[in-house]
């Protein structure tokens, strides 16, 4: 299969998803694996199944069949909370910042998984505990500057403008220090010069030993950051390798822009 | 078998009214998503004003009743347009609910202005003697009762399968969206469900209220008593209401001729839960899936206004020097009593604020884990000469325990269910605190309990009590304060907001509420205890279902999410009585009014309006918002 690395287990192995809704196969037998310490990118026309097989894999719908497995262990089953726990951490299509609590709040809530809770240091004022917040907020301050979000730290995270949310959204993930990262189209409504602050922060990812797997439209994009594509149609993936060869693979593109009428 | 048929009978008029108010709520919840706690309240109205127009104008019975009806329909349609319909495109549907129970308490308020606090029948239809069937005697009213339930039902089975007005209904529950581009005025629709609603209300109150006395705040058992019955039906459905009052009649009949009346709420709310855990759409679930957890829309999210650590350092100096000084300058007892009562509320206020400010879990039943500290703390003092202290310490321990038991019941349920089930747990202690009276006093409450005392100190003066207290709160808000500020207060919020994105991130969100509630939980208990020592008495309205409702407004018009914001609610709700002790009539009309008009108006709070106001004049304007300004324009 491709994408593992010859000496090592993938970051993820995703092996034949199956899931109907009613009568529609929104996935069949969808299975692709995702080297470790590589851009993969996700690709496929509207409807093709991209943002359920994020939904099957971190577990907020149930695949009827098939397995998942990070860095080798199985996660089907577990709960959100538990396959964030093993440092897979993703991002939502519709950016969900959470209202109502500041851009550093948001991105503070990132940590949440590696924060050591010491509830009475905190109850106390302890210096200790103040002194880790400080900490906290200057790793987090650190992070909002790579995406140039950094004048924005004490704002209400919803009255950024839409980009600006979905690179915060990128950031609070960040934070988590994800093993694996799961981005669901984080350029859609971004403009040019967010997009390129974009790509930069993924192949800074990437440099700093993180898988990603990235669902996105923008094909400059995915031809700029990704080492692997994989292609979906209709909910079967139909070609998956380098970017290159991906682009030239007849099956693709005819999936993108139909069948050529014969002569 | 007579007494049982004659039982079952009563049951099933009890039934035919709470099927009457219940398909009321199911109305309104098809076509906006919404509670109408308000109900209940209509019922009374109706009542009343039919007996008005009986007694004022000399009017036989059934015109009568018809003016009471027609007039409380106008006066509901005249609300709604004037709250309700203005609320919803503006306030979460969690906060609709609550500003539904401001409009309750609001029309009780307005009843007791108008009708005072006696209570009032209406002469029977037809005539006073029952009928007699083979052995049988039915009651003449109770055929009114069947009848109009009847002619209700298939009226608005008529309306809703058979008009265009009824198509156009259906259209607005099942998909506002859509119904707007087709050219329905939803808020119209929304407007005529909750009229309507309401003359359902009053019809029922008008043909109930020859059986039974009503008074001004008759209403609220209406309004639960419907609520439950919809609950066990499932709300969203038209027959899933009308067999949900049918059986919650019957089953509170029978419960109340051959168990206890001191029971038979205990019994229904226990089959409520049941129901609640086993199948949280009820019995009846319709085929129409409107999404649960209503706190996830976008629109909702309000800002919580906190003061910048600078401003808060000074205001909570100054704030400390006030309180410390309060005795100095409040000489009457009447008033510093009052105040006492404000800082002892605050400390459930405090608890219901890091569970429903902070992460965002609606809880109707605060007092309830209030009854169980005072009622515990009470009785081993009075029976057992327990410590003070001690009491209070099991009185937590307790009110831990219940929490817990209570968070496992409930951890799958999320918004309207989850205010349905604390609402039911209160509910359910009110009918123990009445029923149990060997250990409770019964409803005349626990008399004799001392003052608190500490290492041969007594705190037997409003003055030392005052202190006291005081001191409890200062140190209270300062562990939270900072706790809210850690991790564990960033998991809260981001839970309050989005408990999915808040998982996918390692939040541990069961585990989170868990500690939340159970936090809340042991400061209400706390809070119980103290209002009993400082009483030296406690009875089961002092720490029932309206003091839960009335921690949430004070919540709401102090400002919820900042901590210290619901001691301004507090103070307020609580003085406003002493203070105007003339107008104490007007009492329950003023705070539901301030309920209602806080959320429509001052979303925020006092303490937010208060904060942010201090933070303009602190800052002029903040950095950040000017360059995201810069960079918009």
């Amino acid at each position: 299969m491709d994408g593992i690395a010859p000496d090592g287990v993938p970051a993820l192995r995703v092996s034949g998803l199956n899931r109907s809704f009613g009568g529609l196969k929104a996935t069949s037998d969808v299975s692709f694996a995702v080297a470790a310490g590589t851009v993969t990118a996700l690709i496929g026309p509207n409807g093709a199944g991209k943002t359920t097989i994020f939904n099957l894999i971190t577990n907020l719908l149930r695949p009827d069949a098939g397995e998942v497995h990070l860095y080798g262990e199985r996660i089907n089953g577990l709960p959100p909370t538990g396959i964030a726990g093993r440092g897979l951490i993703r991002t939502f299509q519709s950016a969900r910042v959470f209202p109502g609590m500041t851009v550093l709040e948001n991105v503070l809530v990132g940590r949440h998984r590696l924060i050591r809770p010491r509830p009475l240091g905190h109850m106390l004022w302890s210096p200790a505990a103040r002194r880790a917040e400080r900490d906290l907020a200057r790793r987090a301050e650190a992070l909002l500057d790579l995406v140039a979000l950094t004048r924005f730290t004490h704002v209400h995270a919803t009255e950024l403008p839409m980009g600006a949310q979905k690179l915060l959204e990128v950031v609070r993930a960040l934070m988590a220090q994800p093993r694996l990262l799961l981005l669901d189209e984080p350029a859609a409504g971004l403009n040019d010069t967010e997009t390129a602050e974009l790509a930069a922060l993924v192949r800074a990812v990437r440099e700093s030993g993180v898988t990603v797997l990235i669902i996105e439209h923008n094909m400059s994009l995915v031809m700029n950051v990704a080492d692997q594509v994989v292609v979906l149609d209709a909910g079967s993936v139909i070609a998956s390798g380098p970017p290159e060869a991906v682009q030239r693979d007849p099956r693709v593109v005819t999936a993108y822009l139909g069948e050529e009428v014969a002569a | 078998m007579l007494e049982f048929v004659q039982i079952l009978i009563g049951g099933l008029v009890v039934g035919c009214i709470y099927a009457i108010v219940a398909l009321g709520f199911s109305l309104v919840y098809r076509v906006t998503g919404v509670i109408n706690l308000a109900q209940g309240g209509f019922c009374v109205l109706g009542a009343l004003s039919g007996y008005t127009a009986a007694s004022w104008l000399g009017w036989p019975a059934i015109p009568a009743a018809l003016l009471g009806v027609l007039a409380t329909t106008a006066f509901g349609t005249l609300l709604g347009a004037a709250s309700f319909v203005p609320g919803l495109s503006r306030i979460s549907n969690a906060n609709m609910l609550m500003l539904t129970a401001g409009l309750l308490t609001f029309i009780e308020g307005l009843a007791l202005v108008l009708w005072g606090s006696q209570p009032y029948a209406l002469p029977p239809f037809s005539r006073e003697r029952p009928i007699d069937l083979g052995g049988l005697l039915v009651p003449s009213q109770a055929f009114w009762v069947i009848g109009t339930t009847a002619a209700l039902l298939l009226g608005l089975w008529y309306l809703l399968a058979r008009t265009r007005h009824g198509h156009a209904l259906r259209a607005c529950a099942e998909n506002p969206t859509a119904a707007r581009l087709m050219g329905i005025s939803v808020s119209a629709m929304t407007l005529f469900s909750f009229g309507l609603a309401a003359g359902m209300g009053a019809l029922a109150g008008v043909v109930v209220a020859p059986t039974t006395s009503l008074q001004f705040d008759t209403g609220g058992l209406f309004t639960m008593s419907g609520f439950i019955a919809v609950a066990i039906g499932g709300i969203a459905s038209f027959p899933g209401a009308v067999a949900g009052g049918l059986l919650l009649g019957v089953l509170t009949q029978l419960a109340t001729a051959y168990v206890s009346s001191l029971f038979s709420n205990a019994i229904a709310l226990i089959v409520l839960l049941a129901v609640l855990i086993w199948r949280p759409n009820g019995l009846l679930s319709a085929g129409v899936a409107r999404r649960q957890d209503v706190r996830e829309e976008a629109r909702v999210w309000k800002h919580i206004t906190r003061l910048h650590p600078r401003s808060a350092a000074i205001a909570a100096a100054a704030g400390l020097a006030i309180a410390l000084a309060v005795p100095l300058v409040v000489t009457s007892e009447g008033m510093l009593s009052g105040i006492v009562i404000a800082a002892i509320l605050f400390i459930a206020l405090i608890g219901l604020d890091l569970v429903m400010g902070y992460a965002g879990q609606v809880s109707l039943g605060q007092a309830g884990f209030m009854a169980i500290g005072g009622y515990t703390a009470g009785y081993l003092s009075v029976q057992y000469d327990v410590a003070p202290i001690l009491g209070i310490l099991a009185g937590m321990a307790l009110a831990l325990l219940c929490s817990l038991v209570l968070s496992v019941v409930t951890l799958r349920l999320r918004g309207l269910y989850l205010a349905l089930a604390t609402l039911s747990f209160g509910l359910l202690i009110d009918s123990f605190a009445v029923g149990l009276a060997d250990i409770t006093g019964g409803p005349s409450g626990l008399v004799g309990i001392p003052s608190f005392a500490l290492g041969g100190y007594s705190f037997d003066s409003p003055v030392a009590t005052y202190y006291l207290v005081l001191a409890i709160d200062v140190v209270l808000i300062v562990l939270l304060a900072g706790l809210v500020r850690s991790s564990f207060g960033r998991a809260l919020q981001a839970i309050r907001t989005d408990q999915l994105a808040a998982a996918a991130l390692g939040v541990n969100v069961v585990r989170c509420k868990l500690v939340a509630f159970a936090i809340s939980a042991a400061l209400a208990s706390l809070s119980g205890s103290l209002l009993a020592f400082f009483f030296h008495f406690l009875s089961p309205d002092m720490v029932g279902t309206p003091r839960s409702l009335e921690l949430v407004a004070m919540l709401i018009v102090g400002g919820e999410g900042t901590l210290v914001g619901p001691l301004f609610g507090s103070v307020v709700l609580t003085m406003l009585p002493t203070v105007f002790q003339s107008l104490a009539l007007y009492k329950t009309l003023v705070s539901g009014a301030l309920l209602v008009l806080c959320f429509l108006y001052l979303p925020e709070g006092m303490f937010g309006a208060l904060a942010s106001r201090l933070d303009r004049l602190a800052r002029p304007r903040p950095a950040g918002t000017m360059a995201l300004q810069r960079e918009r324009a």
